[in-house]
């Protein structure tokens, strides 16, 4: 674990200083959300450049899932200027919705896949936004599409279990596969809601190595929630950190940050 | 110092008045019922030897004309399949509109749903009735009677299984920019897929056993042949006839519980 989280902590530096002149891909001014008597996010407002990768940190109810939600937006926001890949995401009308969705990876704590299909099937579906009904199952997408599946489920490391239906996968091989459904989309941006919760220590780690590996090789923008204060610290370039839906912290990433983080999971 | 020990519950709480109410009502309403429709355990005893003659004038099942018997039984399946490939197919976008978290509007649900209790309310007696009135005499009607039934049946339970099936496989394409099209092809079916099969399999056993009914409306299948028989007082066949619908229903009844089985498994 050490090493891997080394090695992303080397490879951030060197983009570090690009980064710091890149225009922001993420956006969000005064973003707010109430559930009825709730209030889950008030007047949240921070930015996330091209290529960074930002750890959204705090307790549970703290609002990090919502305001991930509010970006795409698959929740609507009460009040929000948020703006995702330069585009305005209340002002948009639903294909323009769709278009921008199909631009951002989504990976969900509990991998979201659809359990009767077949690995290669769930890859495939990362391509709907942008071919339609053509990416919806393994037999009858045309073999472009299928290629391109295969590569995304090399990617993660499991081409050899395509053809295997997604409810038989373990928890972690699931959460690849899921990875892989965001690749397919061929993301500017990647949003992911606690994506390793779900996974024991060692699959973990290695999801989390695996996803900040591939961010990097892309340049992707990537936003996570965690419970790991050390995925955090080791993973990201910056650390945001929600307490009761406002923003209590937002510090670089450093590998002396962990005991400072711990106030946001009391 | 000992607690006081709590007393035991009685083993029947006395009614509240509304529920005694409803009691009474509900006693009534059975012995009305059973008043209404003239039931005499006396007269069914003094019938019993008729119903004896009867039965024996069924046997032995006359094989004279089994082959035009088993084409007919060849028919009633074949409507019966037929009836219900349709009906399911009918069934699936009707069950979108009418399923809570897919309908476009409330409006489009209620229309859906009320649609389809219509289609279930009227008899499938009566929908064959119209169909043959429709297209003439014969198994086409009666295959378009069976569609009109499943269609109504398999929409209640297709729709419930949409509803229930879980919904984070239905947010995922959604998040990723598909349409809504998109969702219900690649998430919303696939999932609703096991109790799908289940449903339409029931609907076939269903409609193996209405297309016997058909046939005594005019709309083919074996019923036609049980009207003949039974109409020239020609029961031996007639029990031949009954017989080979027993098999068929039990056939169905049988292959159908065992690909249930297999595909929920």
């Amino acid at each position: 674990m050490a090493e891997a989280i080394t090695a992303a902590a080397r490879a951030r530096a060197t983009c570090s200083e690009h980064r710091a002149e890149a225009s922001p891909e993420i956006a969000a001014q005064g973003l707010s959300k109430r559930f009825g008597e709730r209030t889950v996010l008030s007047g949240v407002s921070f930015t996330v450049r091209r290529g960074e990768v930002v750890a959204l940190i705090g307790a549970n109810g703290a609002g990090k899932s919502t305001l991930l939600r509010c970006l795409v937006p698959l929740v609507e926001p009460d009040e929000s200027d948020a703006m995702v890949l330069g585009a305005p995401t209340r002002a948009l009308g639903p294909r323009a919705l769709r278009r921008l969705r199909a631009r951002v990876g989504v990976v969900f704590q509990k991998h979201n896949l659809v359990p009767r299909l077949s690995v290669l099937t769930n890859v495939l579906h990362g391509a709907l936004g942008r071919s339609g009904l053509a990416a919806a199952h393994a037999a009858t997408a045309p073999g472009a599409l299928r290629e391109e599946a295969l590569r995304c489920l090399e990617r993660v490391g499991l081409a050899g279990l395509a053809r295997q239906r997604a409810d038989t996968l373990s928890g972690g091989q699931s959460q690849r596969v899921a990875i892989a459904r965001a690749l397919m989309q061929r993301p500017a941006a990647l949003l992911a809601d606690e994506p390793v919760a779900s996974l024991d220590p060692a699959a973990g780690e290695e999801v989390m190595a695996l996803f900040s590996a591939l961010a990097r090789e892309d340049g992707l923008t990537l936003l996570f929630t965690t419970h790991s204060m050390a995925h955090a610290a080791g993973y990201a370039d910056r650390v945001i950190g929600l307490r009761a839906g406002r923003i209590a912290l937002e510090e670089r990433a450093r590998p002396g940050l962990p005991p400072a983080l711990e106030r946001f999971f009391v | 110092m000992s607690e006081p020990r709590t007393a035991l519950p009685p083993r029947f709480e006395r009614p509240g008045p509304l529920a005694f109410l409803a009691w009474v009502l509900g006693l009534g309403l059975v012995v009305v019922s059973f008043r209404g429709v003239g039931f005499s355990a006396p007269t069914f005893v003094e019938g019993l030897p008729q119903m004896g003659r009867f039965a024996a004038g069924l046997f032995p099942p006359s094989l004279e004309r089994i082959g035009p018997v088993l084409d007919a039984l060849a028919e009633t399946f074949q409507m019966a399949v037929a009836g219900t490939a349709i009906g399911v197919l009918v069934s699936i976008p009707l069950a979108v509109l009418s399923a809570r978290h897919l309908s476009p509007h409330p409006i489009v649900r209620f229309a859906a749903r009320g649609l389809v209790s219509f289609f279930r309310t009227v008899p499938d007696l009566i929908w064959a009735v119209f169909c043959v009135v429709t297209v003439g005499l014969g198994p086409f009607a009666g295959t378009l009677a069976l569609i009109v039934d499943t269609a109504g049946i398999c929409r209640r339970f297709v729709a419930e299984a949409m509803e229930e099936a879980e919904r984070g496989p239905q947010e995922a394409p959604a998040a990723l920019g598909a349409r809504p099209a998109a969702v219900i092809a690649c998430a919303v079916l696939p999932s609703a897929m096991p109790a799908m099969v289940a449903t339409s399999l029931f609907s076939l056993e269903k409609a193996t056993r209405s297309s016997v009914v058909l046939g005594l409306v005019g709309a083919g299948g074996i019923g036609n042949e049980l009207e003949v028989a039974l109409t020239f007082f020609n029961y031996q066949e007639a029990a031949t006839i009954i017989l080979a619908i027993f098999v068929l229903v039990l056939a169905v009844e049988q292959a159908a519980g065992a690909l249930r089985q297999r595909i929920i498994a």
